[in-house]
């Protein structure tokens, strides 16, 4: 449960290195070292999360991630020398987003919004603190947080429910041609407003 | 494991960075813009990073401190599949040929079917990926943004006009 208020819509990307900010869009690189057994718990969160998809439900409706990812990494591949075999005492857990609004706002809507998820995920790394209050897992994200050296967006200006909306609105725009072709003038100006009152959250 | 979501991929892989050229890594890397970045000719990228890890951030509470034997490039993209056609066109960049190029292991000269298998070979599988829109391209994402944009416009526009100067403008603009 969450013990203070969600936070209020994002704006834009503000709260991180310059090189996590493409536009509206803001980079997360976060590697977590996870106990012993992460190993065994982990793959399968992973292969629940994989089967069952409405059981994340809720990440899917946060508005504001493009893409997100989490991956267990428990070993790192040789190439030969001089590279030295890498032997790791412990898995270490990579979570990658890619997000718009403010960092600290959307530490904020996961803390609160995905509580128990966050704990699911987190809840066998090294030093994770609880979701809520915020302060402590900021803290503990900005010290495991890589910064970017090239980040990149292919529409940087567009925030998730802007593509979202644009996705929706395409296909309704050319059911309504469709509908509207060959009618008079008059039909055509009443049936588009209509349309354009049916629309309007996505324009 | 989980590289792919819809028509949409997550690639990762961590190379080790030759003693010595982290900076000049890191030099060439922050030397990109949005303008001039590699990905921006790799047009079924939605949004890709290169990160350079220095080591690990190991935790007070860990009974052993980890370290690691070098530093590492860590490169992900999330992309409109399928995953072999998108490596073989970062392989074709003059760009990535000088990236990996940095890196223990790659081939000389870091470029085509050898850099691809190169990064095969030091790919981490995914385990849980999630995207908002995993059956969208990015052509059909940024052509949907454009559309949006215009019937925004217009729809601003048309206010006012009568049904068939409306209906005219329409069709002139959206083809109706």
């Amino acid at each position: 449960m969450s013990e203070e208020s969600p936070p209020t819509a994002p704006i834009t990307a503000t709260g991180t290195a310059s090189r996590n900010v493409d536009g509206q869009a803001i980079a997360i690189t976060v590697f977590s070292s996870v106990k012993w057994f992460g190993r065994l718990w982990l793959p399968l969160v992973f292969w629940y999360a994989n089967h069952f998809p409405k059981s994340t439900g809720t990440l899917a409706r946060l508005s504001f991630i493009h893409f997100a990812r989490w991956t267990l990494v428990r070993r790192i591949p040789y190439n030969g020398p001089p590279q030295q075999k890498e032997k790791l005492s412990y898995p270490r857990l990579f979570f990658e987003s890619n997000f718009n609004g403010g960092w600290e706002e959307y530490i904020d809507a996961f803390s609160h919004i995905l509580t128990s998820g966050m704990k699911v995920f987190w809840g066998t790394s090294y030093g994770f603190p609880q979701p809520l209050p915020t302060g402590p897992f900021k803290a503990y994200i900005k010290r495991n947080e890589l910064e970017a050296s090239h980040f990149y967006s292919a529409y940087p200006q567009a925030t998730t429910t802007m593509v979202l909306a644009a996705l929706d609105l395409a296909p309704r725009l050319e059911r309504f041609k469709e509908q509207t072709s060959g009618k008079t003038a008059e039909d055509f100006a009443q049936d588009w407003r209509k349309f354009l009152e049916e629309t309007q959250g996505s324009l | 494991m989980s590289n792919q979501a819809g028509q949409a991929y997550a690639f990762m892989a961590i190379t080790p960075i030759l003693e010595g050229e982290e900076k000049k890594l890191r030099a060439y890397l922050d030397g990109f813009t949005q303008e001039t970045s590699p990905f921006a000719g790799l047009p079924a990228t939605h949004f890709a990073r290169w990160v350079i890890l220095p080591d690990w951030v190991d935790d007070p509470s860990q009974p052993r401190q980890d370290h690691l034997g070098s530093e590492y490039l860590i490169f992900t993209s999330n992309f409109d599949g399928p995953l072999g056609s998108y490596l073989d066109e970062l392989c074709r960049r003059p760009e990535a040929q000088e990236i990996w190029s940095h890196c223990v292991g790659a081939p000389k000269p870091a470029t085509g079917h050898l850099l691809k298998a190169y990064l095969l070979h030091n790919h981490i599988d995914t385990g849980f990926f999630v995207a908002a829109y995993p059956d969208a391209s990015v052509e059909k994402v940024r052509a949907s943004l454009a559309l949006r944009e215009r019937l925004s416009a217009f729809a601003v526009r048309s206010q006012g006009m009568d049904p068939a100067t409306l209906q005219s403008a329409f069709n002139a603009e959206f083809g109706g």
